[in-house]
């Protein structure tokens, strides 16, 4: 088509003194001719979608393998068999398909993790379903791909795809409750997130702590990245985030407390023993 | 029974439909004798013999409600439109009282035919029913020829010009998608009968398993059915409309001012 | 201030006794080209802050991890980014186009209600203000131009910026179809004799259809935005799942009118494509019909296709097909008119100057979006590009690679017969290279990002690979376009103050507006050419070799309906979209029960009574109507009056209802049923109100004076709206009383 523009404006050119050309007012055939044709593309190309949506989405299965809620900002993830829970890092072993069911706890999330899945949006109170599966062992960036607030554009998530085995032994540890801490340091770190209003909203297993508003803390040391992936997952970047949330990620549901220094280096000092 | 098993024996020979069917095509005959324009009238026989005897017509008794669509659309839209492409050119259709001919009646008659053997009392008799079936047969096809005859009736002076033909169609698409919306987008069933049919086949298991037809599902692609293949027909319609407007642009001659 | 009235008398836009008081005589004109002209600036102003939105939103994100725009102001610029470009850009900018040339196209003096005109007009600054009010009550929107439910419910958006949104949104949405019901009374009866409805030219044909579309289309959007407002400012639960309600419903509201929306601001330059492309070429448009028949079937269509924007909602693979079909079915009208400009073009004598080099840009940017609309419209790729850069990428070169650029190409066209003077081609080629460059490096790489997974609506980005750089050239694009509008307006500025004077068909083109005056004197003609073809312009300068003479063959092609009953008739056909919003969702709300007050709390005998009295004012204002056509004066009024109070009445029966409802702790966020109810009677009973005052009026009118000329076409026209809210309640009732009982 492009061809066709171009020739016509390379041949058919305007020059001084010429008249008006030919006063050619259309030709039914050629009209009816190239009315057809898209017609048969267009039904052409409506089979092989039907044929490629049914091949990359089949039928969810009955129940869901994983259940990724999405939050204002972040994911949750359930595995219904194990009763694991984690967030903003979900692993799967390679060369099983799992399905997923998308939930969300608020507005509208998308999930979407571009080398693995098709999109799909977390809707509340309209549970969708879709397969996650990898061929190859690696970690896969998901983000969320449907505008849902202030910190949509930090709302990504990891995918780790690592063989059955490796999978097995991940979700058997993220099974296990948190340890006791022994280092004088990191116990105080306990008695001061059980004293403080952390647990309102936060879950450590083995401790009082259960609540499901934010993210659950049982592993959290284990995770590569905090706050769905504005920052790596280091004590120095742990620390800044305890000290104020608010200037790592504007918006976050999570407040500022105020914490002194010392307070700061005993809460690290805790959460970096939730391997 | 399979869905092999099915296509080969979900025939029905025996009943009514071959005798009206071959009745039809001999007083067509007898009408106007032979001629080019029996090819519409055939195709129109043919069609509503299918829609009965064929596996779809099957389904639609009782089984899916998807297929019932097919078959409400194929027998209110298609086939009393191929029928009037039948007649002769010259065949006036002029109605007494003159009333019924009205744009506004035939409107509301082909419209009304979609919507009340929807209803849901309705829509199970005419399933559990033999007498309320044929009853619903016979209205969907005098009133779809009432709908159409506006557009397609053989002399030109009993039709609608083509801009008001154009609002009338699209009117009628409206009107319908307006009912395929509710019933895609319904919580609750609307034909309760074809939700729990009464397996006298043995199919049930290969629908509901095989081909995955939930009865939501069903009744999703009934609802999708009445609002977007049939908007294409309309569509079809109205673009045979502005042809008709179109064709002969150049003809000075003012026939009808 | 006088400077300014200088260059307006320069122009031949102020009349020397205007330049006194040209602020006045502007504000205050009912004249359509003045109209259209106020409407273009409107657009342009608007543009420019659009504009400054779309440069802040390329500087923010020309590099990863930028910390220039705190994350809410970037959502908010976003949001008013899009919202401003389509609305108080896209639209005014078509509108004002339409205003323009429109009536000079057919032959007219005028538009057929020039005081409506004005108030249409008016809406669009009001509506933009109102808007922009916004920043200051707390802040602007941060939802997204579609605003998605539950994200732009009061839990999640506290702050009055969407009702703001919405309001402004309403405002905006009752001058369009103002503007359009007024169009299309225009094209129906304000043609010049001879000026048969085949022989209109692409440009007037295509707006006169795409008016139907906005009347379909915007009150949809109106309903939908009421039950937002509803939502949030009385506590209903339309679209909050925990109160029942779905989120899933705003989409599909929304995208009823979003999609038509889209073709409602393509269709238009459409016509601008078809106007210019053949004038450049020096040929007629190939295949006038199929042109002119496929924005029909384009109209049609995108009424039918709005599911395609909600592929990974979860609607199920059934739903989806359908409208994969529909969609893709899209692109057989519109490829044929692409083939037929293409075609026009072949064996012309194409003369590039700055409209044509605008429009045919256009067109080769319509094929790539057109081309990457349908790898969209495959659900299975959708799903993978949607809500990225790709989709970014896809509707920019629709609304600025088609749309922006015809406007761009109207703009050099026209402009000569709005001032008289002609645009720089110096500047205009400047102009036309700045923003095509600009265009293409903002846009073409967009598409790169989108495919290596960049969402939209990301305030900022990791520092992936390839994404750094990429952002930075659509950046620099973005620049680019800048300096384009800057040169444009440079161009503007200075024509007027000094540009050539164009004469009255500077481009020896072949429709009316050419035919007189540039500028046009105030009612338009002097004297009409003989109208036998598409071109009449071209058989006066060619009496050698006319087109062809199309032909009156049909009563249609002359018809010319009375202009009052032709608006109401238009604006009932638009209110029937609005009520059958409400009505869908009443019973799409009510399918199943729900605790608290029910239908079966309603006094069905009661209500039937009252509502007798409604249909029984029918009858009494068509005997009204049959007295006037028997000149029984007193007659005709009484049975006026009668009506009137049978109206009342009904009213009455409404208020004892709502206070039985209310007196049992019913409101409208109490239930799902109590909201629609309300809503749905609520709405029709304003619409009775309207009725009683329009009833007054002409009760007043006729009392004043004799059944004079013009008074029975207003009792008429009334009478025509009665009838249709009176038709409404017989839906309503039957819905809300009725059905309930049948199961």
């Amino acid at each position: 088509m492009a061809g066709v523009i171009l020739y016509a404006l390379m041949r058919f050119r305007w020059r001084e003194g010429e008249p008006d050309p030919e006063q050619v007012a259309g030709n039914r055939a050629v009209e009816v001719t190239w009315t057809a044709i898209p017609c048969v593309i267009v039904i052409a190309l409506f089979i092989l979608t039907a044929k490629t949506m049914s091949l990359s989405d089949p039928p969810p299965a009955p129940t869901p393998d994983l259940v990724v809620v999405g939050h204002q900002w972040w994911w949750e993830a359930r595995y219904v068999r194990s009763g694991a829970v984690a967030a903003n890092e979900i692993h799967i072993p390679v060369g099983r398909a799992m399905s997923v069911e998308l939930d969300s706890a608020d507005v509208l999330h998308e999930f979407w993790v571009p080398e693995l899945a098709r999109k799909i949006t977390a809707v509340p109170g309209h549970p969708n379903h879709i397969w996650l599966e990898a061929d190859k062992p690696g970690t896969y960036l998901g983000v969320c791909s449907e505008f849902c607030g202030t910190q949509h554009a930090w709302m990504h998530f990891l995918v780790v795809a690592e063989s059955p085995a490796d999978f097995a032994s991940w979700q058997a540890a993220q099974l296990r409750p948190a340890a006791a801490p022994s280092a004088p340091l990191a116990r105080e770190g306990l008695a001061l997130f059980e004293r403080t209003s952390c647990m309102n909203c936060h879950a450590i297993g083995g401790t009082a702590a259960v609540a499901r508003v934010g993210p659950d803390l049982t592993h959290l040391a284990s995770r590569e990245q905090l706050g769905a992936g504005i920052i790596a997952n280091t004590p120095a970047n742990l620390r800044r985030w305890l000290a104020d949330p608010q200037e790592v990620k504007v918006g976050a549901k999570m407040p500022g407390f105020k914490f002194t220094d010392q307070q700061l280096g005993q809460l690290v000092a805790y959460f970096e023993t939730l391997k | 029974m399979s869905t092999g098993q099915f296509l080969l024996e979900g025939w029905t020979w025996g009943g009514a439909s071959l005798p009206v069917g071959a009745a039809a095509l001999a007083l067509y005959l007898a009408a106007f004798g032979f001629r080019r324009r029996l090819g519409y009238f055939a195709a129109a026989v043919g069609l509503a013999l299918a829609t009965f005897m064929s596996p779809v017509g099957t389904l639609a008794d009782g089984y899916l409600f998807s297929a019932h669509m097919l078959q409400h659309i194929a027998l209110l839209l298609v086939v009393p439109a191929l029928a009037l492409l039948g007649l002769p050119r010259a065949q006036s259709l002029a109605l007494r009282p003159r009333a019924a001919g009205h744009p506004v009646v035939a409107w509301v008659a082909g419209v009304g035919a979609m919507w009340v053997w929807h209803a849901p009392a309705l829509c199970n008799a005419a399933v559990t029913s033999g007498p309320v079936h044929a009853l619903q047969t016979v209205s969907l096809l005098l009133l779809g020829a009432l709908f159409w005859r506006p557009i397609l009736a053989p002399r030109e002076e009993e039709r609608l010009p083509p801009p008001q033909a154009i609002l009338y169609l699209f009117g009628a698409c409206v009107a319908c998608s307006v009912l395929g919306i509710i019933l895609t987008l319904s919580p609750v069933t609307v034909c309760s009968v074809y939700a729990a049919p009464v397996d006298r086949l043995g199919l049930l298991h290969t629908l509901r398993d095989g081909w995955g037809m939930t009865p939501e599902r069903d009744q999703q692609i009934g609802g999708l059915l009445m609002w977007v293949p049939m908007c294409f027909i309309y569509l079809s319609a109205i673009m045979a409309q502005v042809a008709r407007w179109f064709a002969g642009a150049g003809s000075p001659e003012a026939r009808e001012a | 201030m006088s400077d300014l009235s200088a260059i307006l008398a320069r122009a031949g836009l102020a009349t020397p006794e205007e330049r006194e008081h040209w602020t006045m005589r502007w504000i205050s004109t009912v004249d359509h080209k003045r109209i259209g002209m106020l409407y273009l600036v409107t657009s342009l102003a608007f543009f420019a802050v659009g504009g400054i939105e779309a440069l802040l939103i390329r500087l923010q994100l020309a590099v990863p991890n930028n910390k220039l725009l705190q994350p809410d102001t970037y959502n908010m610029v976003f949001t008013m980014h899009g919202t401003t470009m389509i609305f108080l850009v896209a639209m005014p900018a078509l509108f004002g186009l339409a205003n323009f040339v429109v009536p000079l196209q057919i032959g007219a003096s005028d538009m057929a209600f020039p005081r409506l005109n004005a108030f249409s007009f008016w809406l669009v600054p009001f509506g933009g203000v109102l808007l922009h009010l916004s920043i200051l009550a707390g802040g602007a929107p941060a939802v997204g131009w579609f605003a998605y439910a539950p994200l732009s419910e009061m839990p999640y958006s506290s702050h009055h910026g969407v009702d703001y949104w919405a309001l402004s949104l309403l405002v905006l949405g009752f001058g369009s179809v103002g503007t359009s019901i007024n169009l299309i009374a225009t094209v129906l009866t304000q043609r010049a004799a001879h000026m048969t409805l085949r022989r209109l030219p692409l440009f007037s044909w295509m707006i006169f259809v795409n008016s139907f579309l906005v009347i379909l289309a915007l009150p949809v959007l109106n309903a939908g935005l009421a039950m937002l407002l509803i939502d949030r400012l009385l506590g209903a639960h339309f679209f909050l799942p925990p109160g029942g309600g779905s989120a899933i419903m705003w989409q599909h509201i929304f995208w009823a009118f979003g999609h038509p929306e889209v073709y409602i601001v393509a269709i238009p330059a459409f016509g601008i494509l078809s106007e210019v492309i053949p004038v450049f070429s020096r040929k007629p448009i190939f295949g006038y019909e199929f042109v002119a028949g496929s924005t029909v079937a384009i109209a049609f269509l995108s009424l039918l296709v709005w599911a395609h924007h909600m592929f990974t909602v979860g609607l199920g693979h059934t739903v989806d097909l359908f409208f994969v079909a529909s969609t893709m079915l899209i692109a057989v009208p519109t490829g044929v008119k692409v083939l037929a400009w293409s075609a026009t073009m072949v064996g012309g004598r194409i003369r590039l100057e700055t409209p044509m080099l605008f429009c045919v840009a256009a067109l080769v940017q319509f094929l790539l979006a057109g081309l990457t609309g349908v790898s969209l419209a495959a659900a299975a790729l959708d799903w993978q590009a949607k809500n990225t850069y790709y989709l970014v990428a896809h509707f920019h070169f629709v609304f600025v690679g088609l749309i922006v650029f015809a406007i761009l190409g109207a703009l050099h066209y026209w402009f000569p017969k709005m001032t008289g003077r002609m645009l720089s081609e110096r500047l205009g080629k400047w102009t036309f290279w700045l923003m095509t460059i600009g265009f293409n490096m903002t846009f073409i790489i967009q598409h790169f990002l989108g495919l290596a997974g960049m969402p939209r609506r990301v305030y900022t980005y990791a520092d992936l690979p390839g994404w750094g750089w990429m952002n930075m050239v659509s950046t620099v694009g973005a620049f680019l376009m800048a300096a384009a509008a800057l040169v444009l307006a440079w161009n503007l500025a200075a024509s007027l103050w000094g540009g050539r004077r164009a004469g009255d068909n500077p481009w020896n083109a072949w429709t009316l507006e050419w035919a007189t005056t540039s500028p046009p004197p105030p009612l338009n003609f002097e004297r009409l050419p003989a109208i036998r073809s598409r071109r009449p312009l071209w058989d006066a300068a060619n009496p050698g070799r006319p087109d062809p003479v199309v032909g009156t063959r049909w009563k249609a092609d002359t018809f010319a309906p009375e202009k009052n009953r032709t608006a109401v008739t238009t604006f009932i056909i638009s209110e029937s979209g609005f009520f059958a919003v409400l009505i869908l969702a009443y019973l799409f709300y009510n399918a199943r029960p729900q605790p608290g007050p029910s239908a079966h709390d309603l006094d069905v005998a009661k209500t039937g009574l009252f509502s007798l009295c409604l249909f029984a004012s029918s009858l009494t204002l068509w005997l009204s109507e049959v007295s006037l056509q028997k000149g029984r004066r007193g007659a005709m009024r009484a049975w006026l009056a009668a009506t009137v109070v049978l109206g009342a009445v009904f009213l009455l029966g409404q208020g004892l209802e709502y206070r039985g409802l209310l007196a049992s702790g019913a409101r409208i966020g109490t239930n799902l049923f109590a909201s629609t109810f309300f809503t749905l009677t609520g709405f029709h009973g304003l619409h009775v109100c309207v009725g009683l005052v329009a009833l007054l009026i002409v009760l007043a009118l006729t009392r004043a004076a004799g059944p004079g000329p013009g008074r029975p076409a207003a009792l008429r026209a009334v009478a025509l709206y009665w009838h249709f809210v009176d038709a409404v309640w017989v839906v309503v009732f039957s819905a809300i009383y009725l059905l309930p009982r049948l199961r």
